[in-house]
């Protein structure tokens, strides 16, 4: 959270999350150009110009299958929840390493063309007709576009000045990414391989990915968030008696939005469900320090107004919310976002 | 013909994007955002955003300065399409990998490399 942008909200997890991150990038490209040459078809002398842009790419593809599982690993375990608080710098670092391996194709196979190396690239082999000799290379330059945008989309400013539903839509490209960069490695690399390790290594990696995030999915719908039903003009979201002290139920509104009611010192109030940075499930989180906490990057709310505490500027929708028979009864309708709503006693 | 096209229409668009960086982040911002008033040193990094995307830009900034923004939609968490994403993901790598491997092409291992000219001095 800030109150001014500035370039890189730096703090000591990130530091070590970020050092982590660097330090597995080199160990990766190091055992890859100087340790493993026998296991990775290299039997034939390549030169180090094509086996650093092999490096990089394979470091580029394991990057981006990583990035992948976090979301559904962190779905299907909590656990894996502070790997998603720093993504973002880990994506950031796969649009560099991408685009050095295509810096290392580009200046190598491209070097001396007579027309500029995008166009040569692109122009070098236009068989878009047939699978056998398709220019797989156009797959891969499509993928770094997209990772590109998607890097230079990452700071705060761009969750707010989009909203974080545009943010969102636009950072799903990463899916489509993925599958250009499957198809680029299928279509090229993998056609020229003799030894079984990288193409072992690249299907039971891509699999792996397909399969965590059909398995969140499957997950998800299996315990997703219930839909309130109606009472006449509130909708029931629960018992008061089902919710914890400093915890949340949520239920999905007729209009699609999501409501988290939470318990405070005895008390209920509701709030937006949707977190106002990257509309993380606030529901899920947890009240530390009389705050309701995100659990995607710990942005904090007051649960009676569903304002960050100064000088934080955020703020949230809540809901009037009452208590019958037992029953949680929620307005559908919306308050403006930072209206303070009296916490209702449960009876 | 084509090739050369879209490297000129990529040069155009981030032209257009450049002049719409240069105005956007010295008057624009400062108008639409008011944790952007008064921070200067993390603009450069939106540059490239601003390249790569500048027609959203352009939205989305005459959208909050007529105030057309549905700042409600801001609340309304985009999940309904992850599973679409996922299974759709899913079946095209599986279709991708198996159709690479189908295609692939291995030389026959009994027949011997023939040599058609000696190695040159």
């Amino acid at each position: 959270m800030s109150v001014k942008y500035i370039p890189v909200q730096w703090n000591p997890n990130k530091w070590i999350y970020d050092g982590i991150m660097l330090a597995g990038v080199a160990a990766f490209l190091w055992v890859f150009i100087h340790v493993t040459p026998e296991i990775l078809s290299h039997e034939r002398p390549i030169n180090s110009q094509v086996h650093n842009a092999r490096a990089f790419g394979a470091c580029a593809f394991l990057m981006l299958s990583i990035i992948l599982a976090i979301g559904p690993l962190a779905k299907l375990d909590t656990r894996f929840m502070p790997l998603l608080y720093n993504r973002r710098h880990f994506g950031v670092m796969t649009a560099f390493v991408a685009t050095a391996h295509a810096g290392y194709i580009l200046n190598w196979y491209f070097a001396f063309s007579f027309v500029p190396k995008w166009d040569a690239l692109i122009l070098s082999n236009t068989n878009y007709g047939q699978l056998l000799g398709f220019p797989f290379e156009a797959l891969g330059a499509f993928a770094l576009v997209i990772l590109l945008i998607l890097a230079a989309t990452s700071h705060d400013f761009w969750l707010k000045f989009l909203t974080a539903p545009v943010w969102k839509r636009l950072h799903y490209l990463i899916y489509l990414a993925y599958v250009s960069v499957v198809a680029h490695i299928s279509l090229g690399i993998l056609q020229d391989q003799q030894s079984l390790f990288l193409p072992v290594f690249f299907i039971v990696t891509a699999f792996l990915v397909a399969l965590l995030h059909v398995w969140a999915y499957l997950a998800e719908r299996k315990t997703g968030d219930p839909l309130a039903s109606a009472e006449g003009d509130w909708m029931r979201v629960c018992q008061a008696d089902e919710i914890d002290e400093g915890r949340a139920r949520i239920a999905l509104l007729p209009d699609g939005k999501r409501v988290a009611v939470f318990k405070h010192e005895g008390k209920l109030s509701a709030i937006s469900n949707a977190c106002a940075h990257q509309n993380g499930p606030l529901g899920e989180g947890r009240i530390i320090d009389c705050l309701v906490t995100c659990p995607w990057h710990g942005f904090q709310y007051r649960v009676t107004d569903g304002q960050s505490p100064a000088p934080f500027t955020e703020k949230i929708p809540t809901y009037n919310l009452r208590v019958q028979d037992g029953a949680v009864l929620v307005d559908p309708k919306a308050n403006p976002p930072g209206t303070h709503v009296d916490p209702v006693e449960v009876a | 013909m084509m090739a050369a096209g879209l490297v000129i229409f990529a040069e155009y668009w981030l032209m257009v994007g450049a002049v719409v960086a240069l105005f956007f982040l010295t008057i624009g911002i400062d108008r639409i955002d008011e944790d952007a008033r008064g921070a200067y040193i993390f603009r450069p990094l939106l540059v490239p955003g601003v390249l790569l995307i500048w027609p959203m830009v352009l939205w989305r900034w005459y959208a909050l300065e007529t105030g057309r923004a549905d700042e409600a939609k801001r609340y309304k968490a985009v999940r309904g399409a992850y599973g679409f994403v996922a299974i759709g993901m899913a079946i095209a790598i599986g279709v991708i990998i198996a159709t690479g491997l189908s295609i692939k092409q291995t030389w026959p291992a009994h027949i011997a490399p023939e040599l058609l000219s000696e190695a040159g001095q």
